[in-house]
């Protein structure tokens, strides 16, 4: 016993020792990153994802050692940036910024889309944009009990305006009216935008916009926001219940847009290491967080292995309610 | 109000706001001449770098591109007939013969001054009746859209240019080729042969690109075979010379300012169409309509006089209510946000000093890419003295580099490619091209908002019907659009029973 021990003792010592001669110039000549760092983000430049990318390129630049660069692989509602991330050289130089739940969508309502969710390592999880229930500021529905009353009255006539089709907007109305027991017709609209302005003018009687699209409008007095599909309030409209204090039921807010950064899997474990501790660091940078604040981004940090965990546990949740889009 | 536009004023008369505007012209008049580099991608790639300025300077620099690159597409448009950017289209019917006459300066100095007064009156709108022409704005629902698209394909009559039959099978091949891709309201894909470039349809700059450089090159391959010399005519003319001719046509650059404005504020149409509408209300108010395609000086003013009068439409419904009305605006929207600017009352009120100074910097924009669009200009009307060898090939490169520099897909390269087939066919049996870049452009659209209105009132024709009779601007487009078919066709007739 007492032999045994020495001797693992004498192993792991040595196994130590090893690892720190082996490791420490391994470091110090890694020194990664060398050069510019690339992003993808899988949408135009200009849209919501585009923009966070961008600001956060920005911060995080100092944190990383090097320049994180955008690069925008937009078209076929992510797949093309998202197959891309994972063809890309897992040398650490190509990270993507992926969204959840379209990564899932994308895989679960195409054939033939060349990659699995395995492809991916998650590094960090930025922003939380959850799916809110919006009317135009003059409507008549002021609670969000006045649009169930209003939705069950008129089954399947009640026209609400989302991103679309076969958005993250979509998806949280399927479980919606899954889960509230009601029928609403979905008009898809070409963004979260053209939809605000579907609202703004009266065309549809609400809109479910991502929460960010909606706060700028609400501050203006335009749209008044009846409940937001998440856990928590959201921070930049904090009057507004969740969907669970509106309507006592528990709605999975499985739509919120989730933003975080994922590489190609096979990245060194001292270069993915180095990439967490980068975001992990702006994440708590007080100039970005600032800057977030102005702009109105939803920030929510989480670990790589939190990302992950969310990752899978959001990926059995769009599973069950995926067919109801196709 | 006017305290705040004085106080614009005093911030706009600083050396380091003016040089960030005069390098957003700069950079704009480059990225808008080369075919492939959109204004879009343009104003994205310098967001980054007005992130440390001021934001009225970081403001003003994206002001200049943008303006700026929509007006200098038509530079390679009337040059070399390649659109420099979707907006140039409708410029190239008229600039390019211009051009072949020996007229190069005169069609590049028609097209900016014309630039130039309706950009003007289109940042006069944005700073005077923004409010109002922005709630206008959001009457617009889906049946007025789909109208307003039926509409545009009617100015297919226009662009046919004495081939009506040739113009419709070009148009009704675009509305073809507008089918590609994912179904807009089901999501359903259509013909897309399990090409993810082709998911979202066939982008619009890919096949602009193909579409004119690639027939564009074998031409100029054939006639180089053929022994066919360039006119090698030094065209030495002063382009302030053709001032006085501008300004004779107040009509025409009034009527194509309002229709530039009127399509900038509605969200989703843009400036393509606006030169295309403008084109057709030229020719159709003009005493000679048959000059329309053989380098008309109305058309090619029209249609650039309206392009840019769009830009500052597009700018009163972004920044009085914060909707985007087209790519480069929404690109703009992040560049407000991320300087903390949220578009609405605010905007003009709060930070009413930012504002006014980018406002006022868009004037500034639009004086500056005169003299800097003219001195490029300058230079590059040197490129019909290229021997034609070397000249195609470049256009060639130029051609796959932009297309492939858009999202870094070599699918891309190979729809440009196929296009450009499509569109050396068209070529070959003396088909217009321009209907069929307004059927793509306009096929998405009509079948969007159609699909859209029938979802509204629950699939019920009859509903539809009542709302397009019953909604007034929708009833008021309608009207127009019958009144423009029945012309159309009143003059095809006439026209040939004249030739009979």
């Amino acid at each position: 016993m007492q032999k045994n021990s020495s001797l693992s003792n004498i192993i792991l010592s040595s196994t130590l020792l090893m690892t720190s001669l082996l490791s420490l110039p391994v470091v110090s000549a890694e020194d990664f990153p060398k050069k510019p760092v690339a992003m993808i983000v899988a949408y135009s430049p200009g849209g919501g994802t585009d923009t966070a990318a961008r600001v956060l390129a920005k911060f995080v630049g100092p944190h990383l050692g090097q320049r994180l660069i955008v690069q925008n692989k937009p078209g076929a509602g992510g797949q093309i940036g998202f197959s891309n991330l994972a063809k890309a050289k897992n040398t650490g130089y190509k990270i993507g910024f992926i969204n959840v739940p379209s990564i899932f969508m994308v895989k679960m309502l195409r054939e033939n889309v060349p990659y699995e969710m395995s492809d991916f390592e998650p590094i960090a999880n930025i922003q939380l944009d959850p799916v809110v229930l919006a009317v135009n500021a003059d409507s008549p529905l002021k609670t969000f009990a006045d649009f169930l009353a209003a939705a069950k009255k008129d089954p399947g006539k009640f026209n609400i305006a989302g991103d679309g089709p076969q958005s993250n907007n979509q998806l949280q109305v399927v479980v919606a009216e899954d889960k509230l027991g009601i029928d609403i017709n979905f008009v898809p609209f070409s963004g979260s935008g053209p939809a605000i302005s579907a609202v703004l003018g009266n065309q549809v009687d609400a809109a479910v916009p991502s929460a960010s699209s909606a706060t700028n409008h609400v501050k203006n007095g335009r749209l008044r926001v009846l409940a937001v599909f998440a856990d928590k309030r959201y921070s930049y409209l904090p009057d507004v219940p969740t969907i669970k204090e509106a309507s006592g039921i528990d709605v999975p807010g499985i739509g919120a847009s989730m933003r975080g950064i994922a590489i190609p899997k096979g990245v060194s474990a001292e270069r993915k290491a180095h990439l967490e501790k980068a975001f992990a660091k702006v994440m708590v940078d007080p100039k970005f967080i600032a800057h977030a604040k102005k702009m109105g981004m939803p920030l929510n940090y989480m670990t790589a292995q939190e990302f992950s965990a969310y990752l899978v546990e959001a990926e059995q949740a769009v599973k069950q309610y995926i067919h109801l889009l196709k | 109000m006017i305290d705040n536009i004085l106080l614009g004023f005093v911030t706009l008369m600083d050396v380091g706001m003016l040089s960030a505007i005069a390098a957003g012209v700069i950079g704009g008049v480059l990225i808008g001449m080369l075919p492939g580099l959109s204004s879009t991608m343009g104003v994205a790639l310098l967001i980054p770098i007005t992130f440390s300025m001021p934001a009225q300077m970081g403001l003003g620099m994206l002001g200049g591109i943008y303006l700026a690159s929509t007006y200098s597409g038509s530079i390679s448009a009337i040059l070399l007939n390649i659109p420099g950017t979707s907006a140039a289209v409708a410029t190239l019917l008229d600039g390019h013969p211009m051009s072949q006459k020996g007229q190069s300066t005169r069609a590049i100095a028609l097209a900016t001054f014309g630039s130039c007064i309706g950009g003007m009156i289109s940042v006069i709108a944005l700073l005077f009746i923004a409010p109002p022409l922005a709630e206008f704005s959001l009457r617009f629902g889906s049946p007025e859209f789909f109208l307003l698209a039926l509409c545009g394909i009617t100015v297919i009559a226009s662009l046919s240019a004495g081939a009506m039959e040739k113009g419709l099978i070009a148009g009704a091949l675009g509305l073809l080729l507008s089918t590609i891709g994912n179904h807009p309201l089901t999501g359903f894909m259509r013909f897309t042969a399990d090409i993810p470039s082709l998911y979202d349809g066939i982008p619009l700059v890919v096949a602009l690109i193909g579409l004119y450089s690639i027939p564009e090159v074998i031409d100029m391959i054939v006639r180089d075979k053929a022994g066919q010399v360039p006119i090698r005519q030094r065209d030495n003319a002063n382009p302030f010379s053709f001032l006085p001719e501008v300004f004779r046509q107040k009509v025409n650059i009034l009527r194509s300012s309002l229709i530039g404005v009127i399509v900038g504020i509605i969200p989703g149409v843009g400036c393509s169409v606006g030169g295309f509408i403008s084109y057709d209300a030229a020719k159709r108010a003009s005493k000679t309509p048959e000059k329309f395609g053989h380098g008309s000086a109305e058309g090619v003013i029209a249609c650039e006089t309206a392009n840019n009068a769009v830009t500052g439409g597009t700018l009163i419904p972004l920044m009085t209510l914060g909707i985007p009305g087209n790519p480069v605006t929404a690109v703009l929207l992040g560049g407000l946000m991320i300087h903390g600017l949220t578009p609405g009352a605010e905007l003009f009120t709060i930070n009413a000093d930012i504002s006014y100074s980018f406002i006022l910097s868009l004037f500034v924009a639009n004086l500056l890419f005169v003299p800097i669009g003219l001195f490029v200009a300058k230079y590059c009307v040197k490129v019909t003295l290229i021997p034609m060898p070397v000249l195609a090939a470049t256009i060639v490169a130029l051609a796959v580099i932009g297309t492939f520099s858009i999202r870094g897909a070599l699918e891309d390269v190979a729809i440009m490619l196929f296009i450009g087939a499509i569109g050396f066919i068209l070529q070959l049996f003396g088909v217009p091209r321009a209907p069929m870049v307004l059927g793509l452009v306009l096929g998405t659209l009509a079948e969007g908002e159609l699909a859209r209105s029938l979802a509204i009132v629950h699939g019920d024709w009859s509903a539809f019907g009542i709302q397009l009779v019953t909604r007034p601007i929708s009833l008021v487009i309608l009207i127009f659009c019958i009144f423009a078919l029945i012309q159309g066709v009143m003059q095809h007739r006439k026209k040939s029973k004249l030739l009979e």
